[in-house]
Protein backbone atom coordinates (compact mmCIF):
# COMPACT_ATOMS: atom_id res chain seq x y z
CA UNK A 1 0.00 0.00 0.00
CA UNK A 2 1.27 3.46 -0.88
CA UNK A 3 -0.42 6.75 -0.04
CA UNK A 4 0.44 10.28 -1.15
CA UNK A 5 -1.30 13.57 -0.45
CA UNK A 6 -0.90 17.08 0.95
CA UNK A 7 -0.48 17.57 4.68
CA UNK A 8 -1.84 20.53 6.63
CA UNK A 9 1.57 22.25 6.41
CA UNK A 10 1.63 22.03 2.60
CA UNK A 11 4.18 19.28 2.57
CA UNK A 12 3.52 16.18 0.51
CA UNK A 13 3.03 13.22 2.82
CA UNK A 14 4.13 9.82 1.54
CA UNK A 15 3.50 6.58 3.39
CA UNK A 16 3.75 2.85 2.84
CA UNK A 17 5.80 1.18 0.17
CA UNK A 18 6.72 2.90 -3.09
CA UNK A 19 7.42 -0.08 -5.34
CA UNK A 20 7.05 -0.60 -9.08
CA UNK A 21 3.37 -1.46 -8.72
CA UNK A 22 2.67 1.96 -7.12
CA UNK A 23 4.54 4.15 -9.58
CA UNK A 24 1.53 5.12 -11.68
CA UNK A 25 -0.18 6.47 -8.57
CA UNK A 26 2.93 8.36 -7.48
CA UNK A 27 3.61 9.79 -10.94
CA UNK A 28 0.02 10.91 -11.38
CA UNK A 29 0.35 13.01 -8.22
CA UNK A 30 3.87 14.24 -8.95
CA UNK A 31 2.93 15.42 -12.42
CA UNK A 32 0.63 18.03 -10.84
CA UNK A 33 3.43 19.62 -8.80
CA UNK A 34 4.57 22.90 -10.33
CA UNK A 35 6.57 24.60 -7.57
CA UNK A 36 9.15 23.78 -4.92
CA UNK A 37 7.69 21.28 -2.47
CA UNK A 38 8.88 19.14 0.43
CA UNK A 39 8.15 15.43 0.43
CA UNK A 40 7.68 14.16 3.98
CA UNK A 41 8.83 10.53 4.10
CA UNK A 42 8.10 10.01 7.80
CA UNK A 43 5.57 7.32 6.89
CA UNK A 44 7.41 5.88 3.93
CA UNK A 45 8.89 2.48 4.76
CA UNK A 46 10.38 1.45 1.44
CA UNK A 47 11.39 2.67 -2.00
CA UNK A 48 12.85 0.81 -4.98
CA UNK A 49 14.58 1.98 -8.15
CA UNK A 50 11.15 2.42 -9.74
CA UNK A 51 10.30 5.01 -7.09
CA UNK A 52 13.66 6.70 -7.55
CA UNK A 53 12.82 7.05 -11.22
CA UNK A 54 9.63 8.96 -10.37
CA UNK A 55 11.54 11.30 -8.06
CA UNK A 56 14.24 11.91 -10.67
CA UNK A 57 11.75 12.55 -13.47
CA UNK A 58 9.90 15.08 -11.31
CA UNK A 59 13.09 16.78 -10.14
CA UNK A 60 14.29 17.21 -13.73
CA UNK A 61 10.94 18.68 -14.81
CA UNK A 62 10.82 21.11 -11.88
CA UNK A 63 14.44 22.18 -12.43
CA UNK A 64 13.46 23.60 -15.82
CA UNK A 65 11.43 26.27 -13.99
CA UNK A 66 13.88 26.75 -11.13
CA UNK A 67 11.86 24.70 -8.66
CA UNK A 68 12.86 21.56 -6.78
CA UNK A 69 11.70 18.70 -4.60
CA UNK A 70 13.08 18.51 -1.08
CA UNK A 71 12.80 15.34 0.97
CA UNK A 72 12.59 15.14 4.74
CA UNK A 73 12.18 12.53 7.49
CA UNK A 74 13.92 9.81 5.48
CA UNK A 75 14.49 6.53 7.34
CA UNK A 76 18.01 5.14 7.39
CA UNK A 77 17.26 2.30 4.95
CA UNK A 78 15.83 4.64 2.33
CA UNK A 79 18.66 7.08 3.00
CA UNK A 80 21.12 4.29 2.14
CA UNK A 81 19.32 3.76 -1.18
CA UNK A 82 19.63 7.49 -1.91
CA UNK A 83 23.30 7.39 -1.00
CA UNK A 84 24.10 4.34 -3.15
CA UNK A 85 22.31 6.03 -6.06
CA UNK A 86 24.02 9.37 -5.59
CA UNK A 87 20.63 11.01 -5.08
CA UNK A 88 21.94 12.79 -2.00
CA UNK A 89 23.81 15.11 -4.36
CA UNK A 90 20.81 16.01 -6.54
CA UNK A 91 18.14 16.28 -3.82
CA UNK A 92 18.06 18.23 -0.56
CA UNK A 93 17.54 15.26 1.78
CA UNK A 94 17.11 15.30 5.54
CA UNK A 95 17.20 12.05 7.50
CA UNK A 96 14.61 11.17 10.13
CA UNK A 97 15.73 12.28 13.59
CA UNK B 1 9.66 -22.06 1.31
CA UNK B 2 8.71 -21.90 -2.35
CA UNK B 3 5.98 -20.09 -4.23
CA UNK B 4 5.25 -19.16 -7.82
CA UNK B 5 4.14 -15.67 -8.86
CA UNK B 6 2.49 -14.33 -12.00
CA UNK B 7 4.73 -12.23 -14.24
CA UNK B 8 3.08 -8.96 -13.32
CA UNK B 9 4.10 -5.98 -11.19
CA UNK B 10 0.87 -6.57 -9.31
CA UNK B 11 2.55 -9.65 -7.81
CA UNK B 12 4.92 -7.44 -5.82
CA UNK B 13 2.63 -7.13 -2.81
CA UNK B 14 2.16 -10.90 -2.62
CA UNK B 15 5.92 -11.43 -2.96
CA UNK B 16 6.56 -8.94 -0.17
CA UNK B 17 4.01 -10.62 2.10
CA UNK B 18 5.40 -14.08 1.32
CA UNK B 19 8.98 -13.09 2.16
CA UNK B 20 8.04 -10.90 5.11
CA UNK B 21 6.17 -13.73 6.81
CA UNK B 22 9.26 -15.94 6.60
CA UNK B 23 11.70 -13.22 7.68
CA UNK B 24 9.55 -12.11 10.61
CA UNK B 25 9.05 -15.69 11.78
CA UNK B 26 12.82 -16.09 11.86
CA UNK B 27 13.45 -12.79 13.70
CA UNK B 28 15.39 -11.28 10.82
CA UNK B 29 16.00 -7.59 11.58
CA UNK B 30 15.11 -4.67 9.34
CA UNK B 31 18.75 -4.11 8.40
CA UNK B 32 18.52 -7.37 6.44
CA UNK B 33 14.80 -7.38 5.59
CA UNK B 34 14.89 -4.06 3.73
CA UNK B 35 17.67 -5.03 1.30
CA UNK B 36 16.16 -8.51 0.84
CA UNK B 37 12.83 -7.00 -0.23
CA UNK B 38 14.60 -4.47 -2.44
CA UNK B 39 16.74 -7.11 -4.14
CA UNK B 40 13.70 -9.33 -4.70
CA UNK B 41 11.77 -6.49 -6.32
CA UNK B 42 14.63 -5.39 -8.55
CA UNK B 43 15.16 -8.97 -9.79
CA UNK B 44 11.47 -9.74 -10.24
CA UNK B 45 10.69 -6.53 -12.12
CA UNK B 46 13.79 -7.07 -14.26
CA UNK B 47 12.53 -10.53 -15.22
CA UNK B 48 9.07 -9.17 -16.04
CA UNK B 49 10.41 -6.26 -18.10
CA UNK B 50 13.08 -8.05 -20.10
CA UNK B 51 11.31 -11.32 -20.83
CA UNK B 52 7.87 -10.03 -21.80
CA UNK B 53 7.10 -13.02 -24.02
CA UNK B 54 7.79 -15.64 -21.34
CA UNK B 55 4.62 -17.36 -20.19
CA UNK B 56 5.58 -19.30 -17.07
CA UNK B 57 5.36 -17.94 -13.58
CA UNK B 58 8.44 -16.88 -11.63
CA UNK B 59 9.47 -19.15 -8.78
CA UNK B 60 10.69 -17.64 -5.53
CA UNK B 61 12.46 -19.60 -2.79
CA UNK B 62 13.36 -18.04 0.55
CA UNK B 63 15.65 -19.87 2.96
CA UNK B 64 16.84 -18.58 6.34
CA UNK B 65 19.95 -20.08 7.89
CA UNK B 66 20.92 -18.39 11.13
CA UNK B 67 21.01 -14.68 10.27
CA UNK B 68 21.54 -15.24 6.57
CA UNK B 69 18.72 -15.06 4.04
CA UNK B 70 19.12 -16.76 0.67
CA UNK B 71 16.60 -16.05 -2.07
CA UNK B 72 16.37 -17.82 -5.43
CA UNK B 73 14.30 -16.55 -8.35
CA UNK B 74 13.76 -18.98 -11.21
CA UNK B 75 12.14 -18.57 -14.62
CA UNK B 76 12.01 -20.96 -17.55
CA UNK B 77 11.99 -20.60 -21.32
CA UNK B 78 13.77 -17.24 -21.26
CA UNK B 79 16.83 -15.69 -22.88
CA UNK B 80 20.08 -15.35 -20.95
CA UNK B 81 20.51 -12.19 -18.89
CA UNK B 82 23.40 -12.25 -16.44
CA UNK B 83 22.50 -9.91 -13.60
CA UNK B 84 25.94 -10.30 -12.05
CA UNK B 85 27.62 -8.37 -14.88
CA UNK B 86 28.79 -4.96 -13.63
CA UNK B 87 26.41 -2.09 -14.34
CA UNK B 88 27.92 1.19 -15.43
CA UNK B 89 26.15 3.89 -13.43
CA UNK B 90 27.68 7.29 -12.77
CA UNK B 91 26.34 8.12 -9.32
CA UNK B 92 28.16 11.44 -9.35
CA UNK B 93 26.35 12.66 -12.48
CA UNK B 94 24.51 15.96 -12.24
CA UNK B 95 20.74 16.21 -12.39
CA UNK B 96 20.92 17.38 -16.00
CA UNK B 97 23.07 14.40 -16.98
CA UNK B 98 20.84 11.78 -15.37
CA UNK B 99 18.05 9.86 -17.00
CA UNK B 100 15.47 7.74 -15.15
CA UNK B 101 16.14 3.99 -15.20
CA UNK B 102 19.12 1.70 -15.01
CA UNK B 103 19.59 1.84 -11.25
CA UNK B 104 17.86 -1.41 -10.30
CA UNK B 105 20.62 -3.94 -10.92
CA UNK B 106 23.25 -1.45 -9.78
CA UNK B 107 21.47 -1.19 -6.43
CA UNK B 108 21.04 -4.95 -6.29
CA UNK B 109 24.76 -5.52 -6.72
CA UNK B 110 25.53 -3.04 -3.95
CA UNK B 111 23.11 -4.26 -1.30
CA UNK B 112 23.47 -8.05 -1.35
CA UNK B 113 26.41 -9.99 0.10
CA UNK B 114 26.49 -12.69 -2.57
CA UNK B 115 24.97 -12.82 -6.06
CA UNK B 116 25.04 -15.76 -8.46
CA UNK B 117 23.52 -16.42 -11.87
CA UNK B 118 22.96 -19.78 -13.52
CA UNK B 119 21.58 -20.34 -17.04
CA UNK B 120 21.11 -23.57 -18.90
CA UNK B 121 18.39 -25.20 -21.00
CA UNK B 122 16.71 -21.77 -21.19
CA UNK B 123 16.25 -21.80 -17.44
CA UNK B 124 17.45 -18.70 -15.60
CA UNK B 125 18.19 -18.79 -11.91
CA UNK B 126 19.39 -15.93 -9.71
CA UNK B 127 20.52 -16.60 -6.16
CA UNK B 128 21.39 -13.90 -3.65
CA UNK B 129 22.32 -13.94 0.01
CA UNK B 130 22.07 -11.17 2.57
CA UNK B 131 23.21 -11.29 6.17
CA UNK B 132 25.65 -13.45 8.03
CA UNK B 133 24.99 -17.03 8.95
Amino acid sequence: MFEIGYGSDGNIMCSGRLDAAQCAKALSFMDEIAETRTLDFSGLEYISSAGLGILLKTQKRLAESGAALKITNVNNHIYDVFRYSGFNSIFDIKAKE
Amino acid sequence: MHREFARDFKSLTAIYEFAESILAANDIGKAVRFPVHLAMEELFTNMVKYNPDAEGEIGVDVVVDGGAVTVTLTEVDVDEFDVTQPRDVDTSASLAERTPGGLGLFLLQNIVDKLEYDYHDRRSRVIFTKGSG
